[in-house]
């Protein structure tokens, strides 16, 4: 950390043990044009488990997000500088497929967005795109996934009909469904429960918990208190800057940076 | 569930990655047909009319006589032609438009705007021959024995009633194709005005009216103001259509390549001199000389259409 | 004085309410006019020679079968043309181009376009395809349309696309899905109801039109097209609605003016016809 960000900001963060971190983002620069976004970011994501992402809007959290997939590449004029380990591998190098990246890490929106086409297909879609499966191979992994997504029960009997016309929680958890089907090592999911209501919001995150056992899964969230039900790890971001990573409980209990201490408490943000 | 480790997936590129850069070149490649049809269009009426401003110059602008025998090809009867029938058909048909426009958004009893709002919109898109052929058929007649012959009967002699009303009482004449485009322009032009009209803010226009102002103060002060720039351009759109119109006018305009005189008096635009010379165009100076006018015709329109979208992307209210 | 003032106001407002009244009801009268002659004079036409006989002789019964099989073809050949070119470039400007300083041109190239005069399109098509190839042709007639097509396709196109919300195009993406399968199977999809208002839009735009084609398709009396002809006489002159029109009303012969009333009616049908599905499908799925 250079002696500038250390003055003006004070930061903390706990390291973790190098086997246990499935994705490592290090001194990471994001640019919206001029704009600087991302002011040297070092985040370490732990191996199937749940980091949270949180801080004030327009922090930069979402921003950090869009880089772990590359989906900012959508855009042009947007530029990340730094490194994104995936296992050791630098993902923003040109010579990764991004297409390949974004199997191996999967994203779910803010606002469910299911395809225009049946739920079945939904969850195949990607599928399709990987892998030959045939159609009782296909079935079988439909069928896990929406069970994953905790949605199977629900569906069941109409996965020929539109994913258009499920309520938004279902439309949510079809989303996760649609995500995990292609089999992803990391789950990268944005503000996933901010459009839900209370109940919806509760479903997710038993979801999310539960998926924690096979992907490692990477949340940015405005409830601090949906990121103490279902985190591990949390990083605090604020104006572009970690202020301060370390795991949930101490960070809710004991933080470490004024700034965390402040938003916590619900001093602003 | 083992069933789902990751490690086992062996990542390739998903299906079709190959085609990608492909499909992109293809959608850029019809995005540049687009200009390319353009760039054509103006390239081969530049081209094409190209000996005729060649050899007639400057006159080909001023020179009324239009004469294929002689291949002497002055355009100036179309080109004022033109103008004065479009501008015309303007001016009658924007009172109307607006009128229509104000009633559907201020008058109208909410039963019947939405069937009054959508046959405007429907008659907008009733192909311009219909119009011509009722024009032809059917207006011109009466327009000839209940207006026309009255009118030229009455006039005292040398009088400027006079002068406007000379010309052959058949119906065929500049005021008629005047009005026919304006028949044909104003449902298209009240119903963009309308929906100029329904983007102003409720709120406003019901302070407005909650301040004790009448609708036509309403009118005057809040929605006008509001898509004052808009409405232009949308009147200019009006315009442009009016210009480039052929069917509705070929069949009532006379077809005389002088300069018009009268109101009664025979006249052509530049699309009915083109609708009816171009297939049966005597030589190669005749040719160049109507894709000459295809080319004036473009200029007009481009200019006025690129006025007028100009304009109705003015009005910002953020 | 202020008693003067509010009758001032209330009878200039009074005039105002009455001209508004006033107008619409001319503007409305006058259409009704056209459509009640429309009726009146074509209609009585309306038999089964109309669908059956093609362009009659002096003297013997006709119908207009060539004139409408024409104009299907023509129209069927413009929107082939016009749905290409147009999705691809609406689809163009909406995902690639957005607002690069190339689409911005484009975008004001398509404005132009979209109300160039049809005479232009007709004369500067006949240019291309009629005077080279020494003849006046079916197939000259379709591309024609399809120009007049093209920008009001791709206009639509790229404004449905724009409707669809920006996290749809994003999650197709995020699933490793390559841009163009994205778009075909996902934004495609997503705003195929719009798209598909676009074409019947410029359906209804195009049937109708008949300045580009006199220079182009010309017209025919006869049957032109064959499946065993060569090109299936899409090299030929080929008969349409508003070409026979044109060249019926133009005739002092009676029974062809009743063929060019009957015709209008149909044309002016089957405009009406596409405009009403054009709206009935947007109302009917709006992209929320």
């Amino acid at each position: 950390m250079n002696a500038m960000t250390a003055e003006t900001y004070e930061q903390f963060a706990v390291e973790l043990p190098g086997d246990q971190i499935k994705m490592h983002v290090k001194n990471l620069e994001f640019f919206y044009g001029k704009h600087k976004a991302l002011h040297g970011v070092t985040l370490p994501i732990l191996n199937k488990g749940v980091t949270a992402l949180i801080g004030p809007s327009g922090c930069g959290k979402s921003t950090l997000l869009r880089v772990m997939n590359r989906i900012y590449g959508l855009y042009p004029g947007q530029k990340a500088v730094g490194e994104v380990l995936l296992d050791g591998e630098n993902i923003l190098d040109h010579k990764v497929d991004v297409a390949t990246l974004r199997s191996r890490v999967g994203m779910v929106f803010q606002k469910p967005t299911p395809f225009p086409m049946s739920i079945y297909d939904n969850v195949a879609f990607g599928v399709r795109l990987y892998e030959g499966l045939s159609k009782s191979e296909m079935d079988v992994r439909v069928e896990e996934s929406l069970r994953k997504a905790a949605l199977w029960d629900e569906v069941k009997d109409k996965l020929k009909q539109s994913g258009l016309g499920l309520s938004g929680g279902q439309q949510q958890r079809l989303c996760v469904a649609r995500g995990i089907a292609v089999r992803p090592e990391v789950l990268l999911l944005d503000e996933p429960a901010s459009a839900l209501d209370p109940l919806s919001t509760a479903k997710l995150e038993e979801t999310i918990v539960e998926l924690k056992k096979e992907y490692t899964i990477v949340i940015v969230t405005h409830n601090l208190q949906q990121a103490t039900r279902v985190s591990d790890n949390t990083g605090f971001m604020f104006l572009g800057r970690l202020i301060e990573f370390g795991p949930t409980v101490d960070l809710f209990t004991a933080p470490r940076a004024k700034r965390t201490a402040d938003y916590i408490g619900g001093r602003f943000g | 569930m083992t069933t789902l480790s990751t490690d086992v997936v062996v990542r390739r590129p998903p299906k079709g990655a190959a085609l990608d850069p492909f499909f992109k070149i293809l959608c850029f490649t019809a995005a540049t047909t687009l200009l390319a049809a353009l760039t054509g269009i103006v390239v081969t009426l530049a081209v094409g009319g190209w000996p005729a401003f060649h050899k007639f110059g400057l006159n080909f602008f001023t020179n009324t006589n239009w004469n294929p025998v002689t291949e002497e090809f002055g355009a100036a009867g179309p080109i004022v032609g033109t103008l004065v029938t479009a501008i015309m058909a303007l001016i009658f048909a924007l009172p109307l438009a607006f009128g229509v426009a104000v009633f559907l958004v201020e008058f109208c009893p909410p039963i019947l705007r939405r069937p009054i709002g959508i046959a405007v919109e429907l008659l907008a898109g009733i192909p311009s021959i219909v119009y011509g052929m009722w024009g032809l058929f059917v207006f011109a007649p009466f327009f000839a024995q209940y207006i026309e012959l009255p009118l030229m009967a009455a006039a005292p002699p040398g009088s400027i009633w006079e002068t406007l009303t000379t010309g052959v009482p058949n119906g065929d004449n500049i005021l008629t194709a005047s009005i026919i485009l304006a028949i044909m322009i104003l449902p298209y032009m009240a119903a963009v005005l309308r929906e100029l009209f329904l983007t102003v803010p409720v709120q406003l226009r019901e302070s407005g009216y909650g301040m004790g102002s009448t609708t036509l103060e309403v009118i005057t002060s809040i929605t006008l103001p509001y898509v004052r720039r808009s409405a232009v351009g949308a009147v200019m759109l009006g315009l442009g259509r009016a210009l480039g119109e052929t069917m509705a006018v070929t069949f009532i305009i006379g077809n005389s390549h002088d300069l018009p005189k009268s109101l009664f008096g025979a006249g052509s635009t530049i699309a009915s001199t083109i609708a009816n010379e171009f297939n049966e165009a005597t030589g190669e100076m005749h040719t160049a000389s109507l894709i000459a006018l295809g080319l004036v015709l473009f200029m007009i329109t481009f200019a006025v259409l690129a006025l007028a979208r100009a304009l109705l992307g003015a009005d910002k209210h953020s | 004085m202020s008693t003067f003032r509010r009758t001032r106001r209330t009878i200039a407002n009074v005039s105002f309410t009455v001209f508004c009244y006033l107008t619409t009801l001319v503007a409305l009268t006058a259409l009704a006019l056209i459509f009640w002659t429309l009726f009146s004079k074509g209609a009585g036409g309306l038999n089964a020679n109309i669908f059956l006989k093609v362009t009659p002789a002096a003297g013997s019964v006709g119908g207009l079968a060539n004139a409408i099989v024409g104009s299907i073809v023509l129209c069927f050949l413009g929107m082939v043309f016009a749905i290409a070119v147009g999705v691809m470039a609406g689809t163009w400007l909406a995902e690639y181009g957005r607002n690069s300083l190339y689409a911005q041109l484009v975008r004001f190239v398509n404005d132009i376009l979209l109300s160039a005069p049809s005479v232009l399109v007709g004369l500067v098509i006949a240019g291309w395809l009629v005077a080279p190839f020494h003849g006046f042709s079916a197939f000259a007639g379709g591309v024609a349309l399809g120009l007049i097509a093209v920008p009001i396709i791709t206009r639509t196109t790229e404004d449905v696309l724009n409707l669809q919300p920006t996290a749809l195009r994003e999650s197709g993406v995020a699933l490793g899905t390559p841009k163009w399968t994205a778009i075909r199977l996902i934004m495609w999809k997503a705003a195929g109801s719009g798209i598909l208002t676009g074409g019947l839009l410029a359906f209804a735009r195009i049937s109708g039109e008949t300045a580009p084609l006199l220079f182009t398709s010309l017209g025919n009396t006869n049957f032109s097209l064959g499946f065993n002809k060569p090109w299936f006489g899409l090299n030929q002159p080929l008969a349409s609605l508003p070409s026979a029109i044109f060249s019926f009303a133009a005739t002092p012969a009676d029974d062809l003016v009743r063929l060019a009333w009957t015709a209008a009616l149909l044309l002016a049908v089957a405009v009406l016809a596409a405009n009403i599905g054009a709206r009935f499908l947007t109302r009917e799925r709006r992209p929320s």
